[in-house]
């Protein structure tokens, strides 16, 4: 077993010519939680949506759990990999969209129940008793039946953040967990998060919750522009930035981070 | 001038074998022209511009031209190409083909209408991308294909008419038998027209119950609520299926 969750080297990515991600370079250790800041535009979404391969990457290499995702090198020239190696390989890297994405024509439990039959190739029952530990963990015990349409937006939350858990990711990414949620759900979901750190889950998480940022990850990476602008641990990079950028941007949000730093 | 009811009692059975045609052959150019029209519409979704450019140019051009001519093509071309087959199968291929180019159009908008998010969430779990159609895709999008795609097969069944150019006994090519034999044209046409008009009234009314079934099912995961969902399906799907 690798120490390294997640390994990603010279990804670029280029939308009509214009570079959105830079030759980025990021490593995430098994069990580490890293919260991604950095402003509107900077390439934040397209760095999660590149390393599930959602957006194919112009260049750079991805491993998870040490094994190659996307692009191998294979006797010394660089190989695209064949779909079914990158189909094989997704379940392992676990994503939460901001949108959720649930499935609306499929009951909470079905949607955590699905995936698993179809692409792991679990029995329906095994699959299912899964499913129930996890929405009973994830509070939602009595709201599998339910269409997603019928949950609350918390509750949908935890639905998506159990169907990619189901399929014992080794990475989870989070997209900007709290920002559609009513202000008095935020909590719970990060606290949800935090649990989820406190069971050894690794994770990165976009977010604009400076708290979180600060109580929670491991480490915090500041982008600005498609690169990495600034990293290190929240208590240096957030209460010291030495990036005029990274000052700029704490700055704006500053009244929010103050109070919880 | 009468109404000659004895030139029906006379020839009813040619029109029995010409309706039980018809509705063979509409039936088959319905389900190859939908597997068409599916596959159509799955492989334009491939990020291929070569892909896209020739299905492009196969769905233009069955719009542009005219049935009967495309008919004419099939039915004078394939034997031009050495392939030798009945009127009734080439009558067959060439309504398939007429169809398949606008249902392939029907089911493109409908995974193209939903949010781009819920095939990605199929892909990024692990699904393939037929697996996310099948899983995820299709089934949110069937119960929209119901009304325009009855719109196009009672299309359809009134262009198989055009068959009777090509000798295909079906039923409006009896109708012309009835009236060569009787030169009775009233008689004969008035007869096919209540023909044409029951069988189209059969399927304009079971997709009708099917769209209320899907209807039903829809508006509940859109609405949440049982009694809403039956007073959406009494009041709002009749208009919806009038379309
Ligand atoms: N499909 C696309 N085509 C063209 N440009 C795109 C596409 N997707 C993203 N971009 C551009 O790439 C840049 C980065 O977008 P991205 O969504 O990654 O930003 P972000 O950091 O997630 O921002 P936010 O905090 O607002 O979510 C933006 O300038 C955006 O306009
Ligand atoms: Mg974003």
């Amino acid at each position: 077993m690798s120490a390294t969750a997640l390994s990603v080297s010279g990804l670029t990515k280029r939308f009509k010519g214009s570079a959105v991600l830079d030759d980025v370079y990021l490593d995430v250790a098994r069990g580490e939680v890293v919260a991604m800041i950095g402003p509107s535009g900077c390439g934040k979404s397209t760095f999660l949506r590149c390393i599930t391969l959602i957006e194919q990457p112009e260049a750079g290499f991805i491993s998870v759990a040490g094994k190659p995702f996307g692009r191998e090198v294979v006797g010394g020239t660089v190989h695209r990999q064949p779909r079914r190696a990158v189909d094989a390989m997704r379940p392992k890297i676990g994503m939460v969209f901001q949108a959720l994405n649930l499935w609306p024509h499929m009951t909470a439990l079905e949607n955590v129940v699905r995936p698993q039959v179809v692409v792991l190739k679990r029995s329906r029952d095994e699959a299912t008793a899964r499913a129930q530990k996890l929405l009973a963990d994830l509070d939602l015990a009595d709201r599998g039946d339910r269409l997603p349409h019928a949950l609350s937006g918390g509750q949908k939350q935890r639905v998506a953040i159990a169907r990619a858990l189901a399929m014992d990711p080794e990475i989870m990414l989070f997209d900007e967990p709290t920002s559609a949620l009513d202000p008095e759900l935020i909590g719970g979901v990060l606290a949800l998060l935090k649990d989820l750190a406190a069971g050894g889950m690794t994770m990165i998480v976009v977010t604009h919750e400076i708290g979180f940022a600060a109580n929670v990850a491991d480490r915090v990476v500041f982008m600005h522009g498609g690169r990495i602008a600034e990293e290190g641990p929240p208590g240096r990079v957030l209460k010291q930035p030495g990036d005029p950028r990274l000052q700029a941007f704490l700055s704006l949000i500053r009244p929010a981070a103050a109070e919880a730093v | 001038m009468t109404f000659d009811l004895s030139i029906l009692a006379q020839y009813w059975p040619l029109f029995v074998k010409g309706t039980w045609l018809t509705i063979r052959i509409c039936l088959a150019a319905t389900i190859i022209g939908y597997v068409i029209g599916i596959v159509l519409a799955l492989l334009s979704q491939i990020p291929s511009r070569a892909i896209k450019a020739a299905i492009e140019i196969y769905l233009l051009t069955l719009r542009a031209i005219p049935f009967i001519i495309l008919l004419f093509v099939v039915y004078y071309g394939l034997p031009f190409s050495g392939i030798r087959i009945p009127a009734v199968i080439t009558g067959t291929i060439a309504l398939s083909l007429y169809a398949s180019a606008y249902y392939a159009e029907i089911v493109r908008a409908a995974i193209e209408a939903l949010p781009r998010g819920q095939y990605e969430s199929a892909r990024v779990i692990g699904m393939s991308a037929l697996q996310a159609m099948r899983h995820v895709i299709f089934p949110q999008i069937v119960p929209t294909l119901v009304p325009p795609s009855t719109n196009i097969t009672l299309t359809m069944i009134k262009e198989s008419a055009v068959l009777s150019s090509i000798t295909v006994a079906e039923l409006t090519y009896q109708s012309l038998v009835v009236q060569g034999n009787t030169f009775a044209p009233f008689e004969a046409f008035a007869a096919v027209t209540l023909i044409y008009w029951a069988i189209t009234a059969i399927v304009a009314h079971a997709a009708s119950l099917l769209e209320r079934r899907f209807g039903r099912a829809r508006s509940e995961h859109l609405v949440g609520s049982a009694l809403a969902a039956s007073f959406l399906s009494l009041e709002a799907m009749p208009k919806r299926s009038r379309r």
